[in-house]
């Protein structure tokens, strides 16, 4: 009942977001727009009680995407951020036969498993161990080969947005006491 | 339902009254403290009204609450007025919100210990996750204000706080290590009885970054650039006034309650002191001489973190942006980097070959202290602060500024 209620609410609050987002021709709205979306999913994870996830979801696309857009914005000339135009494009049916056709691909398997008519979900917390401890112990065991890699490639790009961002490098001065 | 709901306000709102009692006393305090230490007397005048008792400006907050109520709101005219309005309440939001994720056991709390934030498997990147959020609202008030001034501001605070939030995950990161687990509670559960952890060297060495990182991302001094008002009036506050700007502050000060709580947390045994025993076994968080005595230790320790800030704020000049960005990238990146090297390597050089059977459920530290050889353990310690300190040497020579000597050509 108390989950269901809370299910709506954040559900309203996640689609409100993302209309909102789309719909605003106001950069930095749509930013902050899409920001109130990702929250309410974050909260629909935590109604999962994948908690782990949730606090994921706000670091890395509230705190870390969230501001990369808002930089971006920042740093792009001729974007004032204040369009209070409505936004209008001429494909939107086409858009909206896609968008309704993957919701139903990715919901049909949802509606129509067997396995998720039984288990409700206080059970499932029950036989699922605690998520952070498990996903910890796969990280470092089976797949620290995998990690690893993974943190070498971010560091790898980490070094490559630097180089390509500083561009090329004028000769340096001399710059002796003398 | 409704009793789900009496018992959220049961746990929530004594925090967010104590906690907002305890910011109206300690901008007492630090006007009291910054006006000693410049050679002030500071507030006090202000006491109980119609009478002539002052109490050392004891009343001087309320004061300062009641102008700030009845103070005229002005919106610039060119403002996007929404934004404008909820910046301070975006503010407020998540300092409020992360207190819940500090293991504070109120006596009247007790019952409630299954269902606590805290205990949550995840609670210390919970607590990351939400702090972050205040880089938005500085953001927001920075953007709405349409004020040049403001939305310099408004920049700077999200450069320092992007960079200085790495550091100060890293620098928790040896904690997570020393324990084995995120789970607030059972980080202050494993330094009970005086083992906190900043009396191990990598445990210290952390405990520094993460409060000089913990100052940068409170925006305090000498990190206060984003509100530095010899050069930018008051960043990105300039357009606020009245109630608005009075949200901004007691979020300010939440937050600085609440990442000293996390730097308690983390290094200085959580609610651990004389006359209590944190176990976490039986029912509730603590064994304790009288009820609440965790939470006196616990806020007496946040005090004793806020008392450091407010010193430190009478005493360093603000810092340059770029020496504030070379600070965080080359000195306390690199650091804190090195010190999670050390202490993995320290770890399992104490380990040795009673790695395979550490029990997963116990704090890793307290295992590997229990039957170590005392000797090594010394060694070891030793030789973790001797290179910390010379790495901390090192890269403060190779970040030397290279400026030559002044010449004076008219004064010699």
């Amino acid at each position: 009942m108390n989950e269901e209620i809370a299910f709506w609410i954040l559900s309203a609050i996640a689609l409100l977001g993302a209309l909102v987002a789309v719909r605003k021709r106001n950069l930095i709205h749509g930013v902050f727009a899409l920001l109130v979306f990702f929250a309410g999913l974050s909260g629909l994870f935590l109604l999962l009680l994948a908690e782990f996830i949730a606090a994921v979801q706000v670091l890395v696309y509230i705190g870390a995407v969230g501001v990369l857009l808002l930089f971006a914005i920042m740093l792009t000339e001729r974007v004032a951020g204040d369009d209070d135009r409505r936004m209008t494009s001429r494909g939107w049916f086409w858009g909206l036969v896609v968008a309704l056709a993957v919701f139903v691909v990715l919901l049909l398997p949802a509606i129509t498993s067997p396995q998720n008519q039984q288990l409700s979900s206080p059970e499932a917390a029950q036989t699922i161990k605690p998520s952070v401890e498990e996903l910890g112990k796969k990280l470092m065991d089976p797949y620290v080969v995998t990690l690893e890699v993974l943190a070498l490639l971010l560091t790898a790009a980490l070094i490559g947005a630097v180089t390509a961002a500083q561009g090329v490098r004028m000769p340096k001065e001399e710059d002796s006491p003398e | 339902m409704i009793l789900v709901l009496i018992d959220i306000l049961i746990a929530t709102v004594p925090l967010m009254v104590i906690f907002a009692s305890l910011f109206a006393f300690t901008t007492w305090l630090e006007r009291k403290a910054l006006a000693r230490i410049q050679n002030r007397i500071g507030p006090n005048k202000v006491g109980i009204p119609c009478t002539r008792i002052s109490l050392f400006g004891l009343g001087q907050p309320a004061a300062d609450g009641i102008k700030m109520l009845f103070k005229e709101d002005i919106v610039p005219r060119g403002a996007d007025r929404l934004f404008h309005l909820l910046a301070p309440i975006l503010a407020l939001i998540p300092a409020m919100l992360v207190l819940c994720f500090l293991p504070l056991e109120f006596p009247w709390t007790k019952s409630l210990l299954p269902v606590q934030a805290f205990l949550l498997d995840g609670a210390v990147i919970f607590f990351f996750a939400i702090t972050g959020l205040n880089t938005l609202a500085v953001f927001m008030a920075g953007w709405a204000s349409r004020n040049k001034y403001s939305l310099l501001g408004g920049m700077r605070a999200v450069a320092q706080m992007v960079s200085y939030e790495i550091p100060l995950v890293l620098s928790a990161v040896i904690v997570v290590m020393m324990v084995g687990s995120l789970n607030a509670a059972v980080i202050a559960d494993a330094q009970t009885g005086f083992n906190w952890f900043v009396f191990s060297p990598w445990g210290f060495a952390a405990f520094i970054i993460f409060f000089i990182a913990a100052l940068a991302e409170t925006n305090r001094s000498p990190f206060d650039l984003p509100e530095a008002e010899s050069e930018i009036i008051a960043g990105y506050f300039t357009e606020y006034s009245g109630f608005k700007f009075a949200l901004f502050f007691l979020g300010e000060y939440i937050a600085m309650f609440a990442i000293s709580g996390l730097a308690v947390t983390l290094f200085l045994g959580g609610g651990d002191g004389p006359g209590v025993t944190m176990n976490l076994v039986d029912q509730g968080l603590a064994t304790e001489a009288f009820p609440g005595l965790t939470v006196i230790w616990f806020l007496m320790k946040i005090f004793a973190l806020i008392a450091v800030m407010i010193w430190l704020r009478g005493t360093l000049p603000r810092l340059r942006v770029d020496q504030l960005m070379g600070f965080a990238w080359k000195f306390m990146l690199p650091l804190s980097i090195l010190n999670i090297f050390i202490a993995g390597s320290a770890l399992h050089l104490m380990a040795g070959d009673r790695l395979a059977d550490l029990d997963e459920t116990q704090p890793v530290l307290r295992q590997l202290m229990e039957g170590a050889n005392l000797p090594v353990v010394a060694g070891l310690w030793i030789g973790a602060l001797l290179i910390l300190y010379v790495a901390a040497k090192g890269l403060n020579q190779l970040n030397r500024p290279n400026v030559r000597p002044r010449e004076y050509k008219y004064a010699e």
